[in-house]
């Protein structure tokens, strides 16, 4: 499974918080990878609409999120907000935008040589 | 002068439904209309850089008219349902600050009230504190009884999600989330940073800018003016003696950077191996959209938070100063 996950908006614009980021299960170690399966599964995420609609009159500097999951021959892009009000979602989200954060953080300080996948 | 900004609400949101009119005439946005938004994302990443830039277009008129289609009212003329001035004779803050206890459902459970004494939570009493300074440079400078001149009650959420790294604006409270603890403080830290995101609904009350490309950009950009004035105001400097910049002690020791944004200097807040150079551009003609961005709200901001460069000779400047030394009552827009 490959899920590439973009975040945009938010209070400032940072180049480097959106770059889009890669997750690809078969890189992560299986325990990590069952349970990325399972959130996406939980999250109905291939039934959900590609977006959720327009947040409310007025809101502003919240995130947008683009969630592309690859699995299987299929593919689907869905596209949400912060003001999100779906569980499976948010809970996919927390993951995603905690991983995107340690992809992220291997720019200030690369992972050593002997541990490559070593958690934050 | 009191609400001379008010004369004309329309103005501006005329403007963009004439912009958008003009932009629906070319015929060659035709195609793209009929395309569904997945179809032209795609185009918009991967067609060539004519296409891109059409399908970006349309996708740009697309959004923005969807935010036209759920604010009906915004192209009538806004009716006030202001009391009488009696009402008006004393400015009352009505606080209320929640918990959201990291989750994500808004609003949380109510941890401090208007008039309840502090919590001893660095983020609620910071929200609490943020949202009192905001009232009063509304109030004392322009007369404005909170975010709708009507005494609208100013509720906040703190400790929003997990390692949430933003703070932003519902429509009706304002979220803040504690930071990674990587990157970024907790975002009730910077009191121009709740001045911003009040802003918002001070600007939806008024104008109801649609949030997308320039309207959502002069959006961003009064909300960093005025949130940089509440900080001001509060510190009782002249303009001259301002920061101007937005979100000073958001970042961690990790950071590289002083701030969000600086209207004083743009383009020099931050320059990090994580977060990368701050983009931010200090006149238009610069200005840069990364490919394939559709929500850059606050980058395009850039040329309007200098205030140098939107209007003669600074008009931020001068009202900032104005208030901060004469105490002399002015009005924003078309001082």
């Amino acid at each position: 499974m490959r899920i590439t996950f973009t975040m945009e908006g938010g209070i400032a614009y940072f180049p480097g918080l959106s770059r889009p980021v890669t997750i690809d299960s078969s890189e992560l170690l299986k325990q990590e990878a069952s349970e990325l399966e399972r959130l996406v599964e939980a999250a109905r995420f291939f039934d959900q609409p590609a977006t959720t609609g327009p947040p409310a009159r007025g809101a502003a500097d919240y995130y947008q999120y683009t969630i592309t999951v690859e699995v299987r021959g299929r593919q689907h892009t869905v596209r949400v907000t912060d003001l999100v009000e779906d569980a499976g979602l948010q809970v996919l989200l927390r993951y995603l935008r905690a991983k995107a954060k340690a992809l992220r953080a291997a720019a200030r300080t690369p992972p050593s040589p002997e541990h490559p996948d070593k958690p934050e | 002068m009191r609400h001379m900004m008010k004369d004309d609400p329309t103005t501006t949101v005329g403007s963009t439904v004439n912009g958008l009119a003009r932009l629906f005439s070319q015929p060659r946005s035709r195609l793209y209309c009929i395309l569904p938004p997945h179809m032209l994302e795609s185009i918009a990443q991967n067609g060539t850089p004519q296409q891109r830039s059409r399908a970006l277009q349309t996708l740009a008129i697309d959004h923005t008219l969807r935010a036209l289609r759920v604010a009906p009212s915004s192209a009538a003329p806004a009716t006030r349902r202001r009391p009488g001035m009696l009402m008006l004779a004393e400015g009352q803050k009505r606080r209320t600050i929640s918990d959201a206890r990291h989750d994500q459902n808004l609003p949380g459970s109510v941890v401090r009230a208007e008039g309840a004494p502090p919590t001893g939570d660095p983020a609620v009493d910071e929200a609490f504190d943020g949202l009192g300074a905001t009232y009063d440079l509304f109030w004392d400078a322009y007369d404005r009884n909170s975010i709708d001149d009507e005494g609208m009650p100013m509720d906040a959420t703190v400790h929003f999600g997990q390692d949430y790294n933003n703070a932003f604006w519902n429509g009706e409270r304002m979220v803040f989330g504690d930071g990674d603890g990587e990157l970024f403080n907790r975002f009730t830290i910077s009191i121009d940073v709740m001045g911003h995101e009040l802003t918002h609904g001070v600007t939806e009350d008024e104008a109801q800018l649609v949030y997308f490309f320039q309207p959502g950009a002069l959006n961003e950009s009064m909300s960093d003016v005025f949130g940089s004035l509440v900080k001001q105001y509060m510190l009782k400097q002249r303009a001259d003696q301002a920061d101007w910049l937005i979100g000073v002690g958001l970042f961690t020791a990790k950071v590289n950077g002083v701030a969000l944004r600086s209207m004083k200097a743009p383009g020099t807040a931050y320059d990090d191996p994580v977060l990368g150079k701050d983009p931010q551009p200090a006149h238009m003609i610069t200005l840069s959209i990364p490919s394939g961005t559709t929500a850059a709200y606050t980058l395009i901001q850039a040329s309007p938070i200098m205030p140098s460069t939107l209007l003669p000779h600074g008009w931020a400047d001068t009202l900032g100063r104005r208030r901060a030394v004469s105490g002399t009552r002015c009005c924003a827009i078309r001082d």
